[in-house]
C-alpha cells in the first residue's frame, strides 16, 4: 500500500494533478494579462513555477503541506488588504477611476464641438489620391465635394451618380470602400479628422454621417496642461486627480483619474463635519450593537443550556427545537423577522394590537435589531455553552456543595469564571462578527430610520460597516478611497479589541 | 533533480501552455460588436437581430445577457477594456456616472435624428451638453382608477379626497391613492407636481424653468389641506408603497399610479386603459407624471476595440430607427421612445397608451439633475422621506417641504452645470 504512495503510479497521479491545475492557471495568467491586470498575471505565474517546483521536486518536504496555505493566504488575505491600503491613500472615486494616460485621452475625444448650426452631411466612406477621404454631400446647398485629411476638393453635380435622395454614390477617382473594408478600417476612419473649413473638420458619426466640429481642448505634453482654444483657459494637473483651472478648483474636467492623496481621505474623517458628525454617532452605536448583541445571546445561550444540562423529560427534543434558528438561513429569518415587524400587516402589531412603526423610530428599530440578532445568535452560544459545561470537573462542583456552597455561590464562583475562561475566545470572535454584522443591519433595517431631510448620512441603527458600504456605493457617487479608509479604521479596531480582549482572559498564554 | 524529473517540469510547462491555449478567452473579434444588456432585454434583442441582421453592413452583432439590471450594472462597473461592451442598454442615471468615470463615449445626432425623440428623452441621456446614446424605451408611470368603483375621471384632486372619505367605510377602501410603480420618489412625483412641487418644468422650447418648479411651502399647506386631518395622515395617500398593487387589483383602492412595465398584471385582472394624470388642486391643471427613457449607450470600449463608427451606425440605424424599434417593442413590449415607432399601428394599445400619457405630460429623471449628492443629499433619494415624515411621523408638512425643497435647489445649482 506505502508503495502505492511513494512509487510511480503516485508520480503520474501527481504529475496529472499539477499538470491541471497548471492548465487553469495558465488560462487565467493568460487572462489576467489580457485585461493589463498585470500583477495577477504576475502572481498566478509565480504560483505555476511553485507549484511545478514544489510537488514535481524535492526542493523542500514541508513546502508540500504549506504552498497552498500560503498561496490562498496571499491571494484572498493579504492582497485585499495591500489593496484596501493603498486605495485608501487615493482619491478613488465616481469620476476619478481610470489612469491618467487614459483620461488624457478621453478628454481630446471629448474636447470638440458641433458648429452653431449643428451642420451634418450624408457621407460615403472611401480613399482618394491613396489617402483616407470621405465623398460628402451637402444636399440642402446641393454642393459635393470629397475631403481628406488636408484637403477639400469641391466636385460637380454632373460628375456624380446621386441617388434619390441627393447623396452621391461615387465620383471620379473616388474609391468607395466596400461593407468588409469599411468595417476593417474602422479604427482608422473614426480617428481621422477629415477637412472642411477654417477650424472646423468632419468627423464620422457612424459610416454614413459627418458632423462638422471644431477641437476646443488642445493638449500641451511638454506643460502636462490642457488648453480651451477658444477661451484661453487654461487646465493643469490639480494633483488631486483632474486637470483645472488654477485658482477655481470647481472647474475642471472629466474624466479625472485616481490619483494619490495619501492620507486625505483619514484626516476627513476628522476635519469633514459632515462625516465626523455621523461617524462619531455610528461608533458608540456599533460598540452598543455588537456588545449587547455578545451579552444578550451569551446570556441567553447559557441559560438555556444550565436548564438543560440537567436530565429532564423530553430534553432531546428541546435540544432540536432550541438549535432551529441556528440551522435556518440567516437571511430567510431576517427577512421574514423584517416581515413580522411591518407596522400596517406584521405579526408583531398584530399580536400586540398596536401600530408601532418599529423602523421609523430609532430606539423600536434598534430594540427590534437587538431582538433578531438575539434570535439569530443564542442556539451558537447554547450549543457551546452546553458542550463547555459538560468541560467542567463535576468533582469541583460536588467538593463545593460539600463545602456548604449554594447553587448560586456555585454558579458565581466556580461555573461562570471556567465557563469564561473556555470561551473568551469566542465572545470575543462574536464580539468581531458583530461588529461587521453587515447582513442583519442591511436587511433589517437598511441602517434607517435615517432623517434624509435634514441632511443626515447615517442612519440610526447603521453600524460602521455599513456606514461605510453607503459611502462606498449607497449614492450615484461612489467613493471607494474614503470607504478603504474607514475600512482599515473599522479593522485596526476590531483587532484592538480583539488583541485586549484575547490578552485579559489570557487566553494566549495557554497556547505558549 | 534527476533527469527523469527535470523532463516532468517540461513536460507539465509544455502540455499546460498547450491545453490552456484552447481556453484563452478572446477579445472582442475584429467587426464585432459587443451589446450588453439585461435579462429581459437580451433575449429579444437577439431574436430581433436574428431576423434581420444587417443593420451594419460588415460587422457581427452580438448579445450578452446578464440576469438582471443590477447584475448588468455590476459588469458594466467592473469592465475593463478588454471585456467592456461596445454599446450597453442601461438606464438613464447610468450617464451621468458612465460619462464621469470615463466609460461612456458621446454620440452627436444630425438634427433629423434628433426630431425623432422628445427633448425632454434627450436630456435624460445627456451629460454636460453632451449626448452619450439613443433613446429606446420608455419607462412611465401614470394614474389609472377603478371604473367599478369610479365611474368618471376625476377632474381635481379634491375630487379624489372626497370620494374617499365618502366610501371609505362603506366600500372599505384601505387608502383613496397609492403607488403601485416607481416607489414613493418617481412614482409619487405626479402627487408631488400635483400639489404644487415640481422637480422641473419645460418652457415653451423645451428648456428646463428653475425659477418657478419646488415651492415647499404651497406645496406644505396642500398637504396639509388634503392628506392630513389635524397632525394626523387622513389615510389618504399611504406613506409607502407597500401592498398598493393588491390593494388596487383586489378593488380596495380606487386610484393608483402604475408603471408601463407591469401593465399585463392589471389586463389580466380585467383592467382597462383609463391612464391619466393626477389631477391638481385646480381643474387643468394635472401633475406632471415621471417619465424616463433607458437608452442603448456608446462606450468608450467601441474605440478601444477599433468599432467606433460601426458602433454608432448601430445606435442609430437600429436602436434609434422607427423600423429598430418598432420590431425591437413588438418582442419587448415596452413603449418605444422614438416617435415614429410610438405611432406604429403594429405596436400594442398598451403600449401606444403610455407612450403618449409619456409625451403629454411628462417629465425625465434626467441623471445629470437632481441626482447628485450636492448639499448632503439627493432630491430622488430624499422625496420618499417626506412622507413618512408628514404621514407617519406627524412632522409640520410645510417646515418638512420647504427642508426637500432646499435639498433641491442645493442639487439644482450643482446640476445645472451637468446639463
Amino acid at each position: 500500500m506505502t508503495s502505492f504512495f511513494t512509487g510511480k503510479v503516485s508520480f503520474v497521479l501527481k504529475l496529472v494533478v499539477v499538470l491541471l491545475l497548471s492548465s487553469v492557471l495558465v488560462t487565467l495568467t493568460q487572462s489576467a494579462f489580457a485585461q493589463k491586470e498585470y500583477f495577477i498575471a504576475g502572481f498566478l505565474a509565480i504560483t505555476i513555477l511553485l507549484l511545478v517546483l514544489t510537488y514535481l521536486t524535492k526542493i523542500s518536504i514541508p513546502l508540500k503541506f504549506f504552498l497552498p496555505g500560503i498561496l490562498l493566504l496571499i491571494a484572498f488575505v493579504l492582497s485585499p488588504i495591500l489593496f484596501t491600503v493603498t486605495m485608501s491613500s487615493y482619491n478613488y472615486k465616481t469620476g476619478n477611476i481610470i489612469s491618467k494616460s487614459e483620461a488624457i485621452e478621453q478628454i481630446k475625444n471629448r474636447g470638440f464641438e458641433s458648429d452653431a448650426d449643428g451642420t451634418s452631411f450624408d457621407i460615403k466612406i472611401g480613399r482618394y489620391d491613396n489617402q483616407e477621404a470621405i465623398l460628402v454631400s451637402d444636399s440642402i446647398n446641393g454642393a459635393y465635394f470629397i475631403s481628406t485629411e488636408n484637403n477639400r476638393i469641391p466636385l460637380i453635380a454632373q460628375d456624380l451618380t446621386v441617388n434619390e435622395y441627393g447623396v452621391a454614390e461615387s465620383a471620379p477617382d473616388f474609391q468607395t470602400l466596400s461593407d468588409a473594408e469599411m468595417a476593417n478600417a474602422d479604427e482608422i476612419y473614426s480617428l481621422k479628422r477629415f477637412k472642411y473649413q477654417d477650424e472646423y473638420f468632419i468627423a464620422l458619426e457612424g459610416f454614413e454621417v459627418g458632423i462638422v466640429s471644431r477641437q476646443v481642448l488642445a493638449f500641451d505634453e511638454v506643460n502636462d496642461q490642457f488648453k480651451n482654444i477658444i477661451s484661453g483657459e487654461i487646465y493643469t494637473d490639480n494633483g488631486r486627480g483632474n486637470f483645472a483651472i488654477e485658482g477655481s478648483p470647481d472647474q475642471y474636467l472629466e474624466p479625472g483619474w485616481r490619483a494619490p492623496i495619501w492620507f486625505e481621505n483619514y484626516t476627513k474623517l476628522f476635519t469633514e463635519e459632515r462625516l465626523r458628525a455621523p461617524l462619531v454617532s455610528v461608533f458608540i452605536w456599533t460598540i452598543t450593537f455588537a456588545s449587547l448583541s455578545v451579552l444578550t445571546t451569551f446570556a441567553l445561550g447559557l441559560l438555556l443550556a444550565l436548564a438543560l444540562n440537567k436530565p429532564i423529560r423530553g430534553r432531546r427534543v428541546y435540544r432540536s427545537i432550541l438549535i432551529l434558528p441556528y440551522a435556518m438561513p440567516s437571511i430567510m429569518s431576517i427577512l421574514i423577522w423584517g416581515g413580522m415587524f411591518n407596522t400596517e400587516f406584521g405579526a408583531i402589531n398584530n399580536l400586540l394590537g398596536t401600530d408601532i412603526a418599529w423602523f421609523q423610530s430609532p430606539t423600536f428599530a434598534k430594540f427590534a435589531i437587538i431582538l433578531v440578532n438575539l434570535w439569530l445568535g443564542f442556539p451558537y452560544f447554547y450549543l457551546i455553552s452546553s458542550g463547555a459545561l459538560q468541560a467542567i470537573p463535576s468533582e469541583l462542583l460536588e467538593a463545593a456543595s460539600i463545602d456548604g456552597a449554594n447553587p448560586r455561590q456555585i454558579f458565581r464562583q466556580i461555573t461562570l469564571p471556567l465557563l469564561l475562561q473556555i470561551l473568551s475566545p469566542l465572545l470575543i470572535a462574536s464580539f468581531a462578527f458583530n461588529f461587521n454584522n453587515f447582513n442583519l443591519i442591511y436587511l433589517l433595517t437598511g441602517g434607517g430610520p435615517r432623517a434624509e431631510l435634514d441632511g443626515e448620512l447615517a442612519g440610526a441603527t447603521d453600524i460602521l460597516i455599513s456606514f461605510t458600504y453607503k459611502i462606498a456605493f449607497g449614492s450615484s457617487v461612489q467613493d471607494l478611497g474614503l470607504a478603504s479608509a474607514i475600512s482599515l479604521v473599522i479593522f485596526v479596531l476590531v483587532a484592538s479589541i480583539s488583541m485586549y480582549g484575547l490578552r485579559k482572559s489570557k487566553v494566549l498564554e495557554s497556547f505558549q | 533533480m534527476t533527469k527523469k524529473r527535470y523532463s516532468a517540469v517540461g513536460f507539465v510547462a509544455a502540455v499546460a501552455i498547450a491545453v490552456s491555449g484552447l481556453f484563452v478567452p478572446s477579445a472582442n473579434a475584429n467587426n464585432e460588436i459587443v451589446v450588453w444588456a439585461d435579462g429581459d432585454r437580451g433575449p429579444n434583442l437577439v431574436k430581433v437581430l436574428a431576423e434581420k441582421g444587417d443593420w451594419v453592413s460588415g460587422y457581427k452583432v452580438t448579445v450578452k445577457s446578464f440576469s438582471n439590471f443590477d447584475a448588468l450594472k455590476d459588469a458594466f462597473d467592473k469592465a475593463t477594456d478588454a471585456s467592456g461592451p461596445d454599446i450597453v442598454m442601461g438606464a438613464n442615471d447610468w450617464v451621468p456616472t458612465g460619462a464621469k468615470s470615463g466609460k461612456l463615449a458621446p454620440i452627436t445626432l444630425t438634427a433629423s435624428q434628433k426630431a425623432r425623440f422628445t427633448s425632454g428623452q434627450l436630456f435624460d441621456l445627456t451629460y454636460k451638453g453632451k449626448l452619450y446614446g439613443v433613446p429606446v424605451d420608455v419607462n412611465n408611470v401614470a394614474m389609472i382608477y377603478n371604473t367599478k368603483l369610479v365611474t368618471t375621471a376625476p377632474k381635481t384632486f379634491g375630487e379624489m379626497v372626497n370620494y374617499y372619505k365618502a366610501n371609505k367605510t362603506s366600500k372599505g377602501l384601505k387608502a383613496g391613492l397609492c403607488v403601485a410603480g416607481g416607489g414613493m420618489s418617481w412614482g409619487a412625483h405626479s402627487i408631488f407636481s400635483a400639489l404644487g412641487a415640481d422637480a422641473y418644468q419645460f418652457d415653451a422650447r423645451g428648456k428646463i424653468v428653475y425659477d418657478r418648479s419646488f415651492n415647499g411651502t404651497t406645496f406644505g399647506k396642500n398637504v396639509r389641506t388634503f392628506l392630513l386631518d389635524g397632525k394626523k395622515s387622513n389615510g389618504f395617500l399611504p406613506a409607502s408603497d407597500a401592498g398598493c398593487k393588491d390593494n388596487f387589483l383586489d378593488g380596495t383602492v380606487p386610484f393608483a399610479i402604475i408603471g408601463n412595465w407591469e401593465w399585463k398584471d392589471y389586463v389580466a385582472k380585467g383592467f382597462t386603459m383609463n391612464l391619466m394624470p393626477v389631477p391638481g388642486v385646480n381643474a387643468n391643471k394635472p401633475g406632471k407624471m415621471f417619465g424616463s427613457v433607458s437608452g442603448a449607450l456608446l462606450t468608450t470600449f467601441a474605440a478601444k476595440h477599433g468599432v467606433e463608427a460601426g458602433a454608432k451606425s448601430l445606435l442609430t440605424n437600429f436602436f434609434g430607427s422607427t423600423d429598430g424599434q418598432v420590431r425591437y417593442q413588438k418582442i419587448e413590449g415596452r413603449p418605444p421612445a422614438e416617435k415614429g415607432a410610438a405611432l406604429d399601428a403594429t405596436v400594442s394599445a398598451a403600449q401606444r397608451g403610455f407612450g403618449s400619457a409619456a409625451s403629454l405630460s411628462s417629465i425625465p429623471q434626467i441623471g445629470a439633475f437632481l441626482n447628485n449628492n450636492a448639499g448632503g443629499a439627493n432630491y430622488w433619494d430624499s422625496a420618499p422621506a417626506y412622507w413618512t415624515a408628514v404621514l407617519v411621523d406627524g412632522k409640520d408638512a410645510v417646515v418638512e417641504g420647504n427642508k426637500l425643497a432646499a435639498i433641491w435647489r442645493a442639487n439644482t445649482t450643482a446640476g445645472k452645470s451637468d446639463l
